[in-house]
């Protein structure tokens, strides 16, 4: 430890806590999930940065998006979302959930996906290496340093318009809202 | 002045048992992550998690859900304070055995009521398990409790700790102690909860069990209570058998040789399931326990 | 052996044509009333095993065609029997094989809700994979899927972008 990152766990140790310590969830979307076992073993090793795969959304705060999504899987998707504790992080791995891939014109695939919950990080490419995913937590770490990683806060100040987008899509949404929806006169 | 030094030490030793305890979790990690051929996370991992868990935003479950959590680090707490370390011994005199047999089950006792509380079923099932677990691992470690109260003649921890350093260790001092040490050593994996005898907090099937509906602050709770049970666990096996010590650096090094030699069977070996578990647990570890028992009665 | 189990069909069964390609498969054409029977009929000689329920949108005949295929678990032969079938597209009917082979089940379901056609005596018709409702089921080819996303996915609008 050198005493820039001494003085920097001085100055904010939640936040150096939050970027030292990233638990995914285990969530499978498509096909860039196939990428993460050789990234959490001993292969790649994800926990030599902190990263460390966890089983509930309750004790998660890094979201990767893993691969194109359907209708049925931004469901389970925003479900999740909301279930995770803030501050939380979403990456979006791999080219489907950028822009919709080679599913551009698919009938039940989403196109954007930071149009239904606010993604912090793209990792581009398909699939991306393994590497790419390092590479991508070590942008995270300078986003969170630099305060820019605020998803959680701009889906808190923007839900109606990211309810009214998920409706949009999805009809009638069967859970309450996570945050009070405020009336427009 | 004797009652402000009392006071001191009672403070004192849940933290040093804290500290203690997350060192372990640290370099648990840290060591089955070489074993795995890997670099590994820092051995700091485990308190960064914890400030990184402080921050978060805890979610409840209600009255109970913070009761029971709060019950069960309680618990393990108090039960610190009744097994002496080095020449810290606060309430040692007071209690004895038979006080830490009781204690013990107060710890899975309080998760069980706060993750009840939370209404998740994985959350149910690792409950389930964990008590089943706790009634294997109980009945050898009575009959080992049993053995060592008989053979000292005494059911108080310092005294059992005095006469080993006075003399020899028990694990080495008579063929019954030697029986009854193996058997705690059996069970040790299953009384810390760790690689064989994981199968409450298994994230692959109820995905984590008990801990499945915690977050934030209550996490951090939890992982403070696993440190003290890491720590009670091993101890205790240090003062029952490998003859505790008047030195705080001998009796470190006792507990990490103790952890580290479980580590290594925690680090390659799969998880059983709760049946064979039970099988293990009142084969080979409880007939060795019973056979000190009876050796002892007749000698 | 497998030319004696065609001629045997062709003779047991009216309106049916068969022939054999790569002495492993042996396509049956028939009429959808004789299905249940012909199904029934493969059951009894062996071959126990409904592989998979398939449907092709054949638009140049107007015709809808639904795939059988069968293997064996227990005879030491790698026959594959493929059955098809050629139903109208406007009015898709057909008899459910559930009552001979219960695991067709969730094919019908996938057939019904990606193609539309109606299996009659199903249990359960209720959507398996799709979210939403399509006025054309999305696997027909008259389904303009380029425009249907254009329509739905680029309607929403990116979340601070609206006024």
């Amino acid at each position: 430890m050198d005493r820039n990152k001494i003085s920097k766990w001085l100055k904010g140790p939640a936040k150096m806590g939050h970027k030292y310590s990233l638990s995914a969830i285990y969530f499978c979307t498509g096909c860039g999930i196939i990428e993460v076992p050789p990234v959490i073993t001993a292969r790649w090793d994800a926990e030599r940065f902190g990263v460390i795969p966890v089983a509930s959304p309750r004790q998660a705060n890094l979201f990767l998006i893993t691969g194109y999504v359907s209708l049925k899987t931004l469901k389970a998707i925003i479900r999740t979302y909301e279930q995770m504790p803030d501050p939380k992080y979403v990456v979006g791995f791999g080219s489907c959930p950028i822009n919709g891939g080679m599913y551009w014109d698919s009938y039940n695939t989403i196109k954007h996906l930071d149009k239904y919950i606010p993604v912090d990080g793209w990792i581009a490419g398909c699939m991306p290496r393994p590497e790419a995913i390092f590479i991508g937590v070590t942008h995270l770490w300078t986003l969170i340093d630099k305060d820019m990683a605020k998803g959680y806060v701009k889906y808190r100040e923007k839900y109606e318009s990211y309810r009214k987008n998920q409706e949009q899509i999805l009809g009638k949404l069967e859970w309450k809202p996570l945050y009070p929806i405020r009336r427009r006169k | 002045m004797i009652m402000i030094i009392e006071v001191v030490k009672i403070i004192v030793l849940p933290l040093i048992a804290l500290i203690i305890g997350i060192f372990l979790m640290g370099l648990a990690r840290m060591i089955t992550a070489r074993i795995h051929w890997r670099y590994g996370p820092p051995i700091t991992q485990p308190l960064i998690d914890m400030v990184k868990f402080f921050d978060q935003r805890g979610i409840s479950h209600g009255f109970i859900f913070d009761f029971g959590i709060i019950l069960s680090l309680a618990g393990s707490i108090v039960l610190v304070l009744f097994i002496p370390f080095c020449k810290i011994a606060p309430l040692s005199n007071s209690g004895g055995l038979l006080v830490i047999l009781y204690l013990m089950l107060i710890t899975p006792l309080g998760i069980a009521l706060s993750s009840g509380a939370s209404g998740n079923p994985n959350a149910s099932i690792g409950i389930s398990r964990k008590f089943m677990l706790a009634l294997g691992y109980e009945v050898p470690f009575i009959l080992i409790i049993l053995t060592i109260m008989k053979s000292y003649n005494s059911l108080s921890l310092i005294d059992i700790v005095n006469v080993q350093q006075a003399g020899t260790w028990s694990i080495i001092s008579s063929l019954p102690l030697f029986l009854t040490g193996v058997a705690y050593f059996l069970i040790l994996p299953a009384i810390l909860g760790v690689r064989p005898f994981d199968m409450t907090t298994a994230p692959q099937e109820i995905s984590s069990g008990p801990k499945v509906e915690y977050s934030g602050k209550y996490l951090a709770l939890l992982s403070i209570e696993h440190a003290l049970t890491l720590y009670i666990g091993l101890t205790l096996f240090v003062n029952l058998f490998l003859g505790g010590s008047a030195n705080f650096i001998l009796f470190f090094i006792k507990i990490l040789i103790v952890f580290i030699i479980g580590l290594f069977i925690n680090a390659v070996f799969p998880r059983f399931r709760i049946e064979q578990a039970l099988k293990y647990l009142w084969g080979i570890p409880t007939l060795l326990a019973l056979a000190g028992l009876i050796l002892t009665m007749i000698i | 052996m497998n030319k004696e189990l065609l001629t045997e069909i062709l003779a047991t069964f009216k309106k049916t044509q068969g022939y054999i390609e790569k002495d492993n498969r042996l396509f049956i054409e028939t009429k959808k009333e004789i299905v249940p029977a012909l199904l029934k009929y493969f059951k009894d000689k062996s071959f126990d095993r409904l592989a998979m329920v398939s449907c092709v949108d054949r638009i140049n005949e107007n015709k809808l065609e639904i795939i059988y295929i069968l293997t064996s678990f227990c005879l030491d032969n790698p026959l594959n029997i493929i059955l098809k079938i050629k139903i109208s597209r406007n009015e898709p009917e057909l008899d459910t094989v559930i009552p001979i082979f219960e695991n067709a089940e969730p094919y019908e379901r996938e057939i019904h809700e990606l193609f539309g056609v109606d299996f009659i005596g199903h249990p359960r018709l209720t959507p398996l994979f799709l979210e939403r409702e399509y006025e054309i089921p999305p696997f027909r080819k008259d389904f303009d899927m380029r425009k249907y996303s254009e329509e739905l996915f680029d309607s929403v609008p990116f979340v601070g972008d609206e006024k």
